[in-house]
């Protein structure tokens, strides 16, 4: 029993001892961490990534302090999934970074909530030169007339497919322009191809309201107005959600219960990657990741699917950078903003990590160097960016539009709602959502 | 005579059916321990594999044996390596653990053997701490602690556990407090020790099993802890284990799942060594019931 | 002030000794708990200053039909969940706590569980083992039984959590055992004198010395089980399906507050589940004196 309390007592002294050592440590970073010598200014920045967008973007952040010894960049970074989280918790704690990283999916919460900083003067002065953007480019990062994010790499979804795949099953590419029709056909083509091994394409009815949006601008309409109403009516739901269910009742694409098996894997075991299902629906410049990990064919993407003489369902996406409103250093930030964008160093390291750069200039510096797939994935956005047509912004709420949309689909999948009953469902809760 | 003869005979008995039990016993143990193991094995497997093969292949021995994986990982990001978060972890860990057991066990002693008043609207209080989802809470925090300028630092993760913020320990140590036996106290203080001796040499001394757990699960779940973490470490240089392991995660793009396994495995290499390390004084520990005789 | 004092003089080494947690209390924990049960009366979308509204978070709640499956989902977690976990770890406790030989490394390996807390690679070995063409479903075909997808089965999914959670028993185990070591090892040798049957030693001896961990495991399983996030956050890919059948009551705060900013009504789910854990509790307490015995 002595014994026991003796190295007890030896375990926590040594404990103590590492401690003090770790008190010191702790209180140094800090003090190296705050504001340094006179004259010098420390923004931060942060985004999202995987490990080699993190050595890109701190190759480029390193490149940008060189230049400007008098700025220090103060990097925070994550997955997807944290960056979110971190990002809510910082601004509305009053800790926000200078520069964020911005996507379509979040930047109307933000911005409509004061969170980030009005860039039109910083364009207007030409301190944020933004000459060399195609004009799609910026206005995808308008919020009425507002300049609220600046593309670092701009992207458009494409319906892209494995040459090996479709090779082995003797089924014909796809055409790069076609039609819902089309689709259709060939996903039906393509199950009986495939017989019990798998399906055309994973189930595009719930999930992300923006699969929906395609449909209902090349209708004519839109997921929601400029003026923040509900903007498609019951008919073009119900056409969206019966082709899906008819679909999914010829066994074309997969069943509730399997859709939601692989929902949320990661890439590397999703049911593309996986050969379980012939075509996706991707931000091409994800591409060559496909391409990488299935190892054998190339992947090539066409057209989302449109509607004969309808009209056009694109429009520019992308990965932003924007400024809080709460940055102390806004000019500091917005030349950091402007580096990153079109220096040429800097979109050399980028190349087309989040899509190409928006620039035209820019973009032509990379497209060189790149891989195949990299490269198909360019000239495919630089085809579609041409047809696109811009697009209002979400007005708040849409996180709650996207959920009842998601449930009332996935109802429908399970076969617990009739799609009639489903969209009536969704139609009367969006009203008190969005009233009109 | 007889009754000795009886006695026998039974000690005999049940030591041949304590034979079979323990036969049993370890069946049992050892199907339920592969079981229990099959995540591990499967971790460590994968982490020696091709990353492409982690997710293809259905089998779980890798077709060739690798270890680029553990070198891609420990190399971390941007020059900073997993060497660095480990030291870091511990510092944490080490420092948590002290404020842990030294302000919990104040609390419980207080709660489990001192009389004062409004104690048990004290010890509901505890609990109510205890009962709040900690997501409406974060935000609060957030700017208290921004407020106070300490983001980018340890203090937000270590200080509160100086604090016996951690209401579960606190609990846990009345539990095992209030089965001291209380004539025991009471003879230590007949015999001249205040109340302080009394928490610093008996009390403490008998409660070795549960300041034992406490360090155990103080020591894991903060090495697992990284909701905290990500808020408030974003330099590099103060990076942990956690944030180094979530970094080779990306939802929206490509994961380094090879890496991630490899790490994932070194970083339960230290959990596991004082797990066993420490449990044996859950077992041959000091026994309240050899004092007490 | 003479009262005070002789308040003080009464009750002042509890105090010293409760001083650094009722520190923590006021200056670490009741202010952002306080904020808290303040937004909970307001509209605050966590950017802008918040609102008061009264009382309509918490009216609100009532006609949520989501809101209303995560307390049914949540319900049955805890009630299914914490005693099945909680027998099943006293078990393996009361087997390991058996003087064979290689128990530390047995007690090592059933941890290693636990130690795997909410890590993602759960999310993807649950699918291996749970999926359609998962572990389980090929043992069930060997003996002819077509298992269905449990994951995605909206009838089995929130099941696979509880064997996730009772999977996960290394916590509940380690206070058991710690609890076990205090029973006095001369209890055990005279009963085994009167001959007294293993299961009699353990009902009669164990189980009464080990209530106030008993007591304790209980009270905080039930406090933990009704805050459960992570495991249906990493095993559904945070949105709590299929069809909201693991959506647990703390998942469907998460997504209120964190990707729908709308604090105010998490902030107003929050404290009524605070309520509902403290009347939980409550009954709990109220009912240990009949069966928690302290030998002190």
């Amino acid at each position: 029993m002595k014994k026991n309390y003796i190295s007890m007592l030896l375990f926590f002294s040594l404990i103590l001892l590492v401690a003090c050592g770790g008190n010191e440590e702790s209180n140094g970073s800090k003090d190296s961490s705050g504001e340094g010598e006179a004259g010098e200014v420390q923004i931060s920045f942060s985004w999202w990534g995987d490990t080699g967008r993190h050595d890109k973007y701190n190759e480029i952040i390193d490149l940008f302090e060189a230049e400007n010894p008098n700025i220090k960049v103060d990097r925070q970074f994550g997955g997807w999934d944290d960056y979110w989280d971190r990002l809510t918790t910082q601004v509305s704690g009053g800790n926000a970074p200078d520069v964020v990283s911005m996507h379509q999916f979040y930047v109307s919460d933000y911005a409509r909530r004061g969170a980030l900083h009005n860039l039109n003067e910083f364009v207007e002065s030409g301190e944020l030169d933004l000459s060399d953007f195609p004009e799609s480019a910026i206005d995808s990062g308008k919020i009425d007339d507002n300049i609220y994010m600046v593309a670092k790499g701009i992207t458009m979804p494409g319906f892209v497919y494995n040459t090996a795949v479709f090779d082995e099953l003797g089924v014909e590419y796809p055409d790069f322009n076609w039609t819902w029709d089309n689709f259709i056909d060939k996903a039906n083509e393509l199950k009986e191809a495939m017989g019990d091994d798998g399906w055309a394409i994973g189930d595009l009815s719930g999930g992300q309201i923006n699969d929906l949006r395609y449909y209902a601008r090349q209708n004519g309409q839109d997921v929601f107005t400029e003026d923040g109403k509900l903007g498609f009516d019951a008919q073009v739901l119900t056409d969206w959600w019966e082709m899906w269910d008819q679909l999914r009742q010829d066994d074309v694409i997969p069943d509730a219960a399997t859709s939601n098996e692989y929902e949320g894997l990661p890439l590397e075991a999703n049911m593309f990657a996986t050969k379980k299902v012939a075509l996706l629906k991707l931000p091409v410049n994800q591409m060559y990741l496909y391409e990488e990990q299935m190892g054998e064919g190339e992947i090539h993407a066409v057209r989302h699917p449109h509607i004969e003489n309808g009209g056009t369902g694109e429009y520019v996406e992308g990965a932003y950078l924007s400024i809080t409103e709460a940055s102390q250093h806004k000019e500091e930030a917005a030349k950091f903003i402007e580096f990153f964008t079109t220096n040429e160093e800097a979109v050399k390291i980028f190349k087309t990590e989040q899509g190409p750069p928006a620039g035209t200039e820019a973009s032509n510096l990379v497209i060189e160097e790149l891989t195949p797939p990299e490269q198909r994935a360019v000239e495919f956005i630089q085809e579609t960016v041409e047809i696109s047509e811009p697009a209002p912004y979400a007005p708040e709420g849409i996180n709650q539009i996207e959920t009842l949309y998601a449930d009332n689909a996935e109802a429908i999948a399970f076969g617990q709602k009739t799609v009639e009953q489903a969209v009536e469902d969704f139609m009367n809760e969006a009203k008190s959502i969005w009233p009109e | 005579m007889e009754i000795s003869t009886k006695h026998n005979h039974i000690v005999r008995v049940s030591k041949k059916r304590q034979k079979i039990s323990k036969v049993f016993i370890h069946g049992f143990v050892i199907l339920f321990g592969i079981v229990m193991l099959y995540p591990l094995l499967w971790m460590v497997a994968s982490s020696f594999k091709n990353p492409s093969e982690i997710f293809s292949s259905v089998s779980f021995y890798p077709s060739k044996w690798t270890i680029d994986n553990y070198v891609q990982g420990w190399a971390g990001v941007s020059g900073y390596t997993f060497d660095s978060f480990f030291v870091n972890t511990l510092i944490i860990v080490t420092l948590a653990i002290i404020g842990n057991i030294i302000a919990c066990s104040m609390a419980a002693y207080a709660f489990a053997k001192l009389e004062f008043k409004f104690k048990s609207v004290m010890f509901a209080l505890m609990l109510l701490t205890l009962m709040l989802p900690f997501h409406v809470t974060v935000i609060p925090q957030y700017i208290m602690f921004n407020y106070l300028d300490w983001i980018n630092t340890y203090y937000p993760l270590i200080l509160p556990k100086f604090f016996a913020t951690e209401g579960f320990f606190v609990f846990l140590m009345v539990q095992f407090m209030k089965g001291i036996p209380n004539e025991l106290v009471e003879a230590a203080e007949i015999d001249g020790c205040g109340r302080i001796k009394t928490y610093w040499y008996l009390i403490l001394p008998l409660s070795v099993p549960a300041l034992v757990t406490t360090m155990i699960f103080t020591f894991i779940w903060t090495w697992n802890d990284f909701f905290g973490q990500l808020l408030y470490i974003s330099d590099l240089k103060l990076f942990t284990v956690a944030l180094g392991l979530r970094m080779f995660l990306d939802s929206a793009g490509e994961s380094a799942w090879g890496p991630m396994f490899a790490m994932s495995t070194l970083s339960l290499i230290p959990l596991f060594i004082v797990f066993v390390f420490f449990q044996r004084y859950l077992i041959e520990g000091i026994t309240t019931g050899g004092l007490k005789g | 002030m003479g009262k005070f004092k002789s308040f003080w003089k009464d009750n002042w080494i509890g105090y010293l000794f409760l001083a650094p947690w009722m520190i923590g209390l006021v200056t670490l924990t009741a202010i952002p708990m306080g904020a808290s049960l303040y937004f909970s009366f307001t509209n605050y979308d966590m950017f802008s200053a918040p609102t008061w509204i009264g009382l309509d978070n918490y009216t609100q709640l009532f006609s949520d039909e989501k809101w209303l499956e995560s307390v049914r989902v949540t319900l049955i977690y805890v009630l299914i969940g914490v005693p099945l976990q909680l027998t099943f770890a006293l078990f393996i406790a009361t087997l390991l706590n058996k003087g064979i030989s290689g128990l530390s490394l047995y007690r090592a390996i059933y941890y290693v569980p636990s130690l795997f807390g909410g890590s993602v690679a759960i999310a993807i070995l649950w699918r291996q083992i749970f999926g359609g063409n998962g572990l389980i479903n090929n043992l069930l075909s060997n003996i002819g039984i077509e298992g269905t997808n449990w994951i995605s089965n909206p009838n089995t999914a929130l099941y696979t959590l509880i064997v996730l959670m009772i999977w996960q028993f290394g916590a509940s185990m380690v206070i058991f055992l710690a609890g076990l070591k205090q029973v006095p090892i001369e209890l055990y040798e005279s009963a085994k004198m009167d001959g007294a049957s293993p299961w009699k030693q353990f009902s009669k001896i164990t189980l009464p010395l080990i209530t106030p961990v008993v007591f304790f495991n209980l009270v905080m399983g039930i406090i933990g089980a009704f805050q459960a996030f992570t495991p249906a956050y990493i095993v559904s890919g945070g949105t709590g399906g299929p069809l909201n059948s693991t959506l647990f009551y703390t998942l469907y705060l998460y997504q209120k507050g964190f990707t729908q900013f709308s604090m105010g009504y998490a902030s107003a789910m929050a404290w009524f589940l605070l309520l509902a854990i403290a009347i939980a509790t409550a009954i709990i307490f109220a009912t240990s004196k009949k069966w928690v015995y302290y030998q002190g």
